[in-house]
């Protein structure tokens, strides 16, 4: 990437070269390689089995790296993973705890772990709670809490020590959009007190928000970058194609009718709307007059950039050889 | 203390997750109580009051002495009375009796002739250590009618030998006070094992497990956790053991009851580190059941629990010689029935430490700090 990445010149939170790990015959992570820069969140995405959580857990030196080297924070988590340690708070896919622990207890287990008693602890203790706002929960046993809470409390316990770099495994599976959006601006004030965020994620509206992101595609890391400067890349802006976004009362006839035309490369609907990928050469009018011929009314064209979304599947459609 | 970095949280989580969770503990508890009961009754091998059907086709006063001599064993009791040597057979067969005795017509004639007046005693075999009672009786019956009745033809009113034994232990020979220290050993052997694989492997799978791992405890921090909360309710449990054996199975406890505490504590350390070795190879709760059930068998077989080691063939002895079971057994059989001292026990004390040592150390050394 050319954009000017400022963080360059002072060393990268989270580096990983050429990073591979193999389960037996299967690679499950493939020549990785990527760096993330202190205070900035990465996001991680990729289809599910793809190895976004062997990265996670090899750079939380839970995993060693079959090949290849990864460093947090400076330290190498094969050699240094002692010094390592201390930096990391990790949140893993399940939100593990103890089912039959309330809040409260969970939260003095972690704090102990971590070398907290007395004073300090209840002090660390009353930050977090008031962080997370499980005041109301801390009685309550985990096993009881919906998985929004669940994932706050987990939280907690991973951010007991004020690590220095954070990573969440898929933070917001299967929770509600008002958790999500709570957790999100967690994320940016963490962020902001200059912690360094890696959290892997299936919605493409987070990762719109992320500072970098990564894509993983078949163990392998197929995009990564700024979004502005993935949205620029060649192959999601192919010479010769135009990308419209095409308002219309009736968008499901139009996605069928466009798909079979030829110079329509991609078709997707957007909400009310379509994003298409088309020839250059072809004209809003033609576009126009053809939804029209199908009986379908009220069309407005007007041009577009690419969404992540977009980047990611011209991506995985040329890993995987080819347009469809 | 760095080593053991940790310890004090692993501990204290420890402890909240099994007083928390009270129907667990009552799983813990309870079940070794009632396998205790059950062995120690189901073992009692005391052979007394058989349930016995007579054939008498004699009918005068010496068949009804002679059936009187086997009543006053008590090992006999007579149930049911049969007219034809096949009602007898039937008896027996349909599991009705254990034994028949068969008094011919003609006995008291042969008697009276000189002649050898048969008995006929016909007794269940299915059960080999009741038969085999049934049958000393009966033949020790008959061996001492005899003796008196030549006695008295020679003339002479005593016997040439006498034996007069006298048991040194366990007097009364009862069979509860040799085997309920063994069910002690066995039963503490079923719940501890499997509680520590257990409560690893449910880390394991429920992935605190791996929080555990990005933190800063070490090994030994989280083993030994993990190890002493159970050491204390196991050792709990042993403690209702034994006051279920003296109170229930009224043993006496010959010896010092520190030294049985303390052989029990060693023996408890053992088991638990055995558990623990066996959740760093199980990969789910199954896997830890089954590696545990693996140690239970020989632990019954080949601790001379049931079966004396002496007369073992060598491969099992050798068996019995590698589960700590074998010398908590011993040790706990010298202290209760024997009055063994610390001395006495000190060689069985010294294997059951190093077993314990050597396998929380090689549980140690085996446990990795990794997924995968
Ligand atoms: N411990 C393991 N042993 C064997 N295969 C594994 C192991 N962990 C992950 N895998 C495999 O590696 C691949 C990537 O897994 P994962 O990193 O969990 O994917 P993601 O988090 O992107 O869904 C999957 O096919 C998974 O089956
Ligand atoms: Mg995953």
């Amino acid at each position: 990437m050319n954009a000017p990445d400022t963080s360059t010149r002072e060393l990268p939170m989270i580096e990983c070269v050429g990073l591979t790990r193999r389960f037996g015959k299967f690679t499950a992570v493939d020549d990785v390689t990527f760096s993330v820069a202190r205070g900035s969140i990465f996001g991680f995405l990729g289809p599910n089995g793809s190895g976004k959580s062997t990265v996670i857990r090899v750079l939380c030196a839970l995993l060693e790296p079959s090949a290849g080297t990864a460093r947090v924070g400076g330290f190498d988590v094969v050699r240094e993973t002692e010094h390592m340690k201390p930096l990391i708070g990790y949140m893993s896919q399940k939100f593990s705890l103890y089912d039959e622990l309330t809040v409260r207890e969970n939260l003095s287990f972690y704090g102990r772990l971590y070398g907290f008693h007395g004073a300090r602890l209840r002090k660390r203790f009353d930050e977090l709670v008031a962080m997370t706002h499980l005041e109301p929960y801390l009685d309550r046993r985990a096993a009881l809490l919906s998985g929004g809470w669940r994932q706050r409390l987990a939280m907690s316990c991973a951010l007991v020590h004020e690590p220095l770099v954070l990573f969440l495994d898929e933070p917001t599976a299967g929770i509600d959009p008002v958790a999500r959006r709570e957790l999100w601006d967690l994320l940016f004030d963490f962020a902001s007190r200059g912690m360094t965020l890696f959290v892997t994620t299936h919605y493409m509206d987070e990762a719109e928000r992320c500072s970098k992101v990564g894509y993983i595609h078949l163990s392998r890391l197929i995009a990564c970058g700024l979004p502005a400067d993935l949205k620029r890349l060649p192959e999601v802006n192919p010479p010769g194609m135009r990308r419209i976004e095409v308002a219309c009362d009736d968008a499901t006839s139009g996605l069928r009718v466009l798909r079979g035309v030829p110079w329509v490369r991609s078709a997707t609907a957007f909400g009310q709307s379509m994003h298409l990928l088309v020839d250059a050469a072809a004209t809003d009018d033609a576009l126009r007059s053809l939804l029209e011929e199908n009986g379908i009314g009220a069309v407005d064209v007007r041009p577009t950039g690419p969404t992540l979304e977009d980047v990611f599947v011209s991506l995985t459609d040329r890993a995987n050889g080819g347009a469809r | 203390m760095s080593v053991f970095r940790g310890f004090r949280a692993i501990l204290y989580k420890e402890f909240l997750v099994v007083l928390r969770d009270p129907f667990t503990l009552f799983l813990m508890l309870f079940p070794p109580l009632i396998e205790m009961v059950a062995f120690g009754y189901a073992l009692e091998t005391d052979v007394r009051r058989m349930r016995t059907a007579l054939l008498d086709e004699d009918h005068t006063v010496e068949s009804r002495q002679i059936v009187e001599r086997f009543v006053n064993t008590d090992t006999f009791r007579i149930v049911e009375r049969v007219g034809s040597s096949e009602e007898l057979a039937a008896a027996v067969r349909k599991g009705r009796v254990y034994v028949g005795i068969d008094i011919p017509p003609g006995f008291s004639r042969d008697l009276a002739a000189g002649r050898t007046a048969r008995i006929q005693v016909l007794v269940d075999g299915s059960n080999s250590s009741v038969a085999g009672s049934a049958l000393n009786t009966a033949v020790a019956v008959a061996l001492k009618e005899s003796m008196a009745r030549l006695a008295l033809a020679a003339g002479t009113r005593e016997l040439p030998f006498e034996v007069r034994p006298q048991m040194l232990f366990n007097p009364a020979m009862r069979s509860p006070n040799f085997f309920v220290p063994g069910v002690i050993g066995v039963v503490l052997q079923i719940a501890t094992t499997f509680a520590t694989a257990m409560s690893l492997v449910r880390e394991r799978e429920r992935g605190t497990l791996e929080q555990l791992f990005v933190s800063p405890l070490r090994r030994w921090g989280l083993l030994f956790g993990k190890l002493v909360p159970y050491l204390f309710i196991s050792g709990l449990m042993a403690f209702a053991l034994f006051a279920v054996m003296s109170g229930l199975f009224k043993v006496p406890i010959a010896g010092s009851a520190w030294v049985l505490a303390f052989a029990t504590l060693l023996y408890l350390f053992a088991l638990l580190a055995l558990g623990l070795l066996l959740s760093t190879r199980a990969q789910n709760q199954m896997q830890a059941l089954q590696f545990s059930m693996v140690f239970v068998m020989p632990s019954v077989f080949f601790s001379g629990f049931i079966f004396p080691r002496d007369t073992m063939p060598w491969i099992f002895r050798s068996i019995g010689s590698c589960l700590p079971t074998t010398y908590f057994i011993e040790t706990a059989r010298g202290v209760v029935l024997r009055g063994a001292t610390l001395a006495d026990v000190a060689p069985h004390l010294v294997v059951l430490a190093g077993m314990g040592a050597g396998l929380f150390a090689l549980c140690a050394l085996r446990f990795r700090w990794k997924l995968g």
